[in-house]
């Protein structure tokens, strides 16, 4: 079963002439908006593991591109109505308890988000890395494409390197490698649990591992995503953020 | 007979011996008053930060001073409190539990330290929270809404006054997300402008609760009656504490401010250096002096040695003149220079008027002239200034002993 | 007492050497008074310096007090001085600072002798010299004649077996100069105190019993000679 989205690489792959001239940043733009698409509406089930504690969060989630992006938790109790919405560059949080809202300053954006291992940073440029970073193809195996993404010159980024793992022959991520500016890799996602949504193959199930605390992850588990939703940029703005579910 | 011949050979050229003791008396009792006024600078800088923020001694978990990470607390153990103030120089004790989150008003939110204090104790180590440029200071019975006191560039910029209601978001201990509404009670300045900036005191209590760490501790801040002797205490402690397996660390205000210390470690150095400018030229004068004298006196000491007084007898009695002069001159020299330091200490000058307050190995240099007591202070440019006198008319007593008395007696007077 | 064999003295100045005395040689008995005379320069001043032991020979041997001091330390020389040996200068040259009492005992402190001791002795010459009553004057107070007595109370003091005398009279006027004069020959008499005087001064030469001539470093008459 091949879909028209996968075999899109390949129809590049027959345009531009030397097999290696495959679109490196359309790979991990499609990468990188799996889970945003167009446009979407979105559960996930977050799971934080930390040496400390251990914690269970319930969320949804509306998406617009790559720019916009807006969550709010379902559960637990204590946390419920925390809201988060991502607009461009900027990430706020809504804190129902004290019915305010609160601009991340930039001094913060490597902070956690809701304790979780990813940053604010994550949210706001994970979406940017094939603009940010000069992309490679290091290797290809039967199984792998391996990219290799190095920041580019003027680009404020946060890593020193970043490898995409993507499988063959559907092209859908199974890794991705964060590397400091020691070149010390100190963070991976890991990808499964692939499941067909609407007409995409979609991995439900994503796991970040912070490589130097071995005993600590975040699991994120998509339960459910619906790329139809109809959402306008009026969605994303801090009267959205700050409505009480 | 040698020590009374030496003083009266002192009294012989009185305007020139008193001139002389001007110059040493003058230098040794200015030398102790800069010495008082240098030391009184540190401790100013030392207690810009020990006093405001720090305290000399802390006591905390033995990773939390590098990590300062909201889990490495310890439970509160009033036992242990109450032990600690109990050891002798030990004057003050705060408990104090610390976070770090977001702290916002109407603009965007900026990051904070929020200290969790209980006011009282506090008092009894620093003067945080009472330095108020507005509003009052933290109850410590606290009252049904939590109250927060803010530095006043941590205000200014969050464009808050006392009244004004905060939200304070941050990670509690067990991952949810910690978040409240503080109304501001109080507005401080320390003078040091990062702590002004992103400091903020609340109610230990509220913290706990805001943090899900019920009775737990990040530090137990110390005072001590003497600074210097902060080591001394800790070494002390650390046996108390390892006996009594907390599994806690103790860490005196040196560690603390690694640069703090070096500063006040290189003024042994710069007093040094200070005492041997002053001195090389005072002691120039002296060795003038005594050489004048010697020359002066050279048909005498030939009939000295003429009458069978050996050459180290000669010797002895000029340096006995030296040393009296030097004992001399240490005796007013100190005596004023005390006198100077005391009238520095208690008066002082204030400069605030033409400066503003300097910071400098990580404290803050108050721009006020005021003098502290140190022994060594005081001993130092006391025992220098007779070892000087001594060298200073070791050579013209050399020469005085070497003189061929058939020559020196010849010598017109 | 003394003997001076051979004694030269050269002192160089630049390249140029003089000698204040050529191959001279004396022997003075105990108890003799006598006077080293001669015009200025002619070397009587170096004789009594290197007898006093204030100044070394170039060459020669000199004994004193059946010592040779020609190659001794400058503390020995000094401990020596002590011992044997006092001093009367042309201009007294007492300690401006120590009273007329204490520049007198002062050899006796030198020595470590007793307070009580020290008074007694100072007193006996004081009285002696006739300055009983001024033992607490300082030399500044005192006249020449006074001054010059006290001088020879120091240099009696310690009871010396040799007094060297530099032109003891020549600041002093006549009268007072023959009164000293007298109360030496006194003290060379009661205690055989060997006396040797410099002087050109014709009343010392007069009362002399020995009149040793020396002219340009060396001896040109010795009265013991030519009574011999």
């Amino acid at each position: 079963m091949i879909s028209s989205v996968q075999l899109l690489p390949l129809f590049f792959l027959l345009l531009s002439t030397p097999a290696w001239a495959l679109d490196l940043a359309e790979l991990v733009r499609s990468v990188e908006t799996q889970y945003s698409g167009e446009s979407s509406y979105s559960r996930v089930r977050m799971e934080i593991r930390t040496e400390h504690w251990q914690r269970s969060l319930e969320m949804e989630g509306w998406s617009l591109g790559r720019d916009y992006f807006l969550t709010r938790i379902l559960a637990p109790d204590k946390d419920r109505g925390v809201s988060t919405l991502k607009a461009q560059q900027d990430v706020w949080n809504y804190l129902p308890k004290v019915d305010r809202v609160m601009k991340i300053p930039a001094s913060m954006m490597g902070g956690s988000w809701m304790g979780s291992h990813i940053t604010n940073d994550d949210l706001v440029k994970g979406s940017r890395v094939d603009l940010d970073y000069e992309l490679r193809l290091l290797e290809e195996s039967k199984k792998h494409y391996l990219i290799e993404c190095l920041p580019r010159p003027e680009a404020v980024v946060v890593w020193g390197k970043v490898l995409y793992r993507i499988k063959k022959p559907d092209l859908l991520p199974e890794s991705i490698s964060y590397f400091d500016e020691e070149m010390t890799e100190v963070r991976r996602i890991l990808f499964d649990d692939v499941q067909p949504v609407g007409a995409r193959m979609i991995p439900m199930r994503l796991t970040v591992l912070p490589l130097e605390k071995p005993q600590e992850q975040t699991i994120m588990r998509y339960e459910k995503i619906d790329y139809g939703a109809e959402l306008t940029r009026d969605f994303f703005s801090l009267r959205t953020l700050q409505k009480r579910p | 007979m040698l020590a009374s011949l030496a003083l009266r050979n002192l009294g012989r050229n009185r305007r020139r011996t008193l001139l002389t003791l001007c110059a040493t008396v003058v230098s040794c009792s200015l030398l102790i008053l800069a010495l008082g006024i240098f030391s009184g600078m540190l401790a100013d800088i030392l207690d810009s930060t020990t006093g405001q923020y720090h305290g000399h001694l802390v006591v905390s978990s033995p990773q939390y001073p590098e990590r300062r990470s909201l889990y490495d607390s310890f439970e509160e153990d009033l036992k242990t409190q109450e032990a600690l103030l109990r050891h002798p120089g030990i004057t003050g004790l705060s408990p104090r539990l610390r976070a770090f989150g977001l702290l916002s008003f109407t603009r965007a939110a900026l990051p904070v330290e929020l200290l969790g204090i209980r006011p009282q104790r506090e008092a009894s180590v620093t003067r945080l929270g009472q330095q108020l440029v507005r509003g009052s200071r933290l109850d410590s019975a606290g009252g049904a809404q939590p109250e927060v006191l803010i530095g006043e560039g941590l205000a200014s910029r969050l464009g808050a006054t006392v009244g004004d209601e905060l939200a304070f978001m941050t990670q509690a201990a067990d991952g949810s997300i910690g978040n409240d509404l503080l109304r501001i009670r109080g507005i401080f300045s320390t003078g040091d402008r990062n702590r002004d900036n992103q400091l903020a005191l609340v109610p230990l209590d509220w913290l706990r609760e805001l943090l899900v760490l019920p009775d737990a501790l990040h530090e137990l801040a110390l005072r001590v009656d003497d600074p210097m002797e902060a080591p001394a205490i800790r070494q002390r402690l650390e046996g108390q504490l390892a006996d009594a397996d907390t599994s806690l660390a103790i860490l005196d205000w040196g560690q603390l401010l690694p640069t703090m210390r070096e500063a006040i470690a290189n003024f042994d150095v710069s007093r040094m250096i200070l005492i041997i400018i002053l001195y090389s030229a005072t002691g120039l004068g002296i060795l003038n002096t005594f050489f004048m004298s010697v020359i002066e006196r050279t048909r005498e000491i030939g009939i000295l040695l003429a009458m069978g007084m050996t050459p180290a007898r000669v010797r002895r009695m000029i340096l006995l003149e030296a040393l009296f002069l030097g004992l001399i001159s240490l005796v007013l020299g100190t005596l004023i220079g005390i006198a100077l330091t005391a009238w520095m200490h208690q008066v002082g000058i204030d400069l605030s008027d033409w400066i503003t307050p300097v910071t400098y190995a990580g404290g803050t240099i108050a721009p006020r002239l005021h003098a502290t007591f140190e022994t060594a202070n005081i001993l130092m440019p006391a025992l220098i200034l007779l070892g000087v006198c001594l060298l200073a008319g070791y050579f013209p007593a050399r020469r005085a002993s070497k003189l061929q008395p058939a020559l020196a007696i010849r010598e017109d007077a | 007492m003394i003997h001076l064999e051979n004694v030269s003295k050269i002192y160089r100045t630049g390249n140029r050497e003089v000698a204040a005395l050529l191959d001279f040689s004396l022997d003075v008995a105990r108890g003799e008074f006598s006077v080293l005379a001669g015009p200025s320069g002619s070397g009587k001043t170096t004789v009594l310096n290197l007898i006093g032991c204030l100044d070394q020979s170039t060459r020669g041997r000199i004994e004193v007090a059946g010592m040779d001091v020609s190659r001794r330390t400058v503390t020995q020389l000094a401990s020596f001085r002590l011992a044997h040996i006092g001093f009367i200068f042309q201009s007294y040259n007492l300690i401006p600072v120590l009273s007329a009492q204490e520049n007198a005992e002062f050899t006796l402190m030198l020595r470590g002798v007793p307070k009580a001791k020290r008074q007694a002795r100072i007193q006996e010459l004081f009285e002696r010299l006739g300055i009983a009553g001024l033992e607490n004057r300082k030399p500044g107070d005192l006249s020449g004649g006074q001054q010059q007595r006290v001088a020879i109370a120091r240099a009696m003091a310690a009871k010396p077996n040799l007094i060297l005398a530099d032109e003891p009279t020549a600041n002093l006027d006549s009268k007072t100069s023959e009164d000293l004069l007298e109360l030496m020959r006194e003290l060379n008499e009661e205690q055989q105190i060997t006396f040797l005087f410099s002087s050109h001064d014709p009343m010392i030469i007069g009362c002399a019993r020995r009149v040793i001539e020396l002219k340009d470093g060396h001896l040109a008459s010795d009265s013991k000679d030519s009574a011999a």
